[in-house]
């Protein structure tokens, strides 16, 4: 999966790169990958953790509930130094997403503390990509979901202060 | 060539090559077929013309199934191959998932986790797992967990390491948390996180250290007590 070091971003960065997901581990593997096509892009360090965290969480919903589906990453889709991240699959679409974005919840409701071992996460996976990145949407029916987010240059943090 | 109306004559022999050069063609026997049809020599007439139209396709037909029969080898071939691969992947995915759990027994009831590369919730939430297991099938006294290698946590997974450490209290077990770096220190302390009770150390040796230290006053407050000497350990 991870592209030769010489394909730099910056040669054809408007392209989407899409990157197939069916398991858990892919997901650490395309956040990685997507940290380092982050770093060659331009993003400061912490901010390329960030989108990390966001494509390996969006990434493993897919693995978790999305049966399969694909992340897509587009650098600088628009021209304003953002990185769009796509998360597509083909699994039932949420029941309640409002909820699904809630911390310590999937779209039933509140996990249970006691249900988290062996559940194989925290229930805060959207909450985090709600987070650290920007411009949430979700489309969804029957046949699937995509969820895109924006992910601005500069970070949360410095954001919010301004 | 011949009227329409004219009637050609067909030596037996000659049709017989044919309809034998075409049963051989229908197995798949190419070579006998051209043998067969080239041992009648080429004739200048009427059914000579058939005759070498069929013996042409025959050879076309020859050569494009050897053609075919490379490719599909080919395409078999490759088939393995990826198969094989896959089966790689298969196995590299293993290691990755006993690799982001990487617990270490490095002392006789110490339990080291080194944390590197990218944590998200589901990767925090395994850890505890993994690690509150091994406490209990080690009897490990003291659990460090290393996290000099992230840069960046979520604050709900910082907030989850916070209690993962204090579970591993509640098993009876000290929790150290060593290599937090000034980034996830910030975000602990703004998500104000409860961290009574949560020892941390700046690095792993200085962990390692820390434990040892607590040994040898436990040692030397037990040796103290079986000496009826009241020496009180530092």
């Amino acid at each position: 999966m991870p592209l030769p070091e010489s394909e730099a971003p910056a040669r054809s960065e408007r392209a989407e790169r899409a990157y197939p997901v069916s398991r858990r581990e892919d997901a650490l593997v395309i956040g990685r990958e997507a940290q380092r096509l982050g770093l060659l892009f331009g993003l400061a360090k912490k901010r390329a953790g960030e989108l990390a965290i966001v494509v390996s969480e969006l990434a493993s919903n897919i693995a978790k509930y999305g049966v399969r589906g694909e992340i897509a990453l587009s650098f600088d889709p628009d021209g304003e130094g953002d990185v769009r991240v796509s998360a597509r699959d083909v699994g039932p679409p949420f029941r309640d997403l409002e909820l699904a974005k809630t911390d310590g919840c999937d779209d039933r409701g509140p996990i249970d503390p006691a249900g988290i071992i062996g559940r194989g996460g925290l229930g805060t996976g959207l909450g985090a990509v709600l987070r650290l990145a920007d411009h949430f949407e979700c489309r969804q029916d029957e046949a699937g979901k995509e969820i895109t987010v924006l992910f601005h240059r500069e970070p949360v943090s410095k954001r919010r202060r301004t | 060539m011949s009227n329409e109306s004219e009637i050609i004559e067909i030596p037996p022999d000659r049709l017989q090559r044919i309809i034998q050069g075409l049963s051989y063609a229908t197995v798949d026997k190419f070579a006998a077929c051209l043998d067969l049809l080239r041992t009648g020599g080429q004739k200048d007439d009427d059914f000579g013309e058939l005759e070498m139209a069929f013996t042409v396709f025959v050879e076309e037909l020859s050569s494009a199934k050897t053609a075919l029969k490379d490719t599909l080898n080919k395409h078999e071939q490759a088939n393995r191959e990826l198969e094989m691969k896959l089966q790689m992947i298969e196995m590299q995915q293993a290691a990755i998932r006993d690799l982001s759990t990487p617990i270490i027994e490095v002392w006789a009831g110490v339990l080291c986790l080194p944390v590197v590369g990218l944590v998200d919730s589901q990767r925090s939430a395994e850890m505890t797992e993994t690690l509150l297991e091994m406490i209990v099938a080690k009897q490990a006294r003291t659990a460090i967990v290393d996290i000099t290698g992230i840069d960046v946590m979520d604050t709900k997974t910082a907030d989850h390491f916070i209690k993962m450490a204090k579970a591993v209290r509640l098993l009876g077990s000290e929790c150290i948390l060593s290599g937090i770096n000034p980034s996830i220190a910030q975000t602990l302390t703004h998500i104000g996180v409860d961290l009574t009770g949560i020892r941390t150390m700046r690095n792993l040796r200085d962990a390692l250290q820390a434990h040892l230290r607590d040994t040898e006053q436990l040692g030397a407050a037990r040796a103290g007590r079986n000496a009826r000497k009241p020496e009180i350990a530092e």
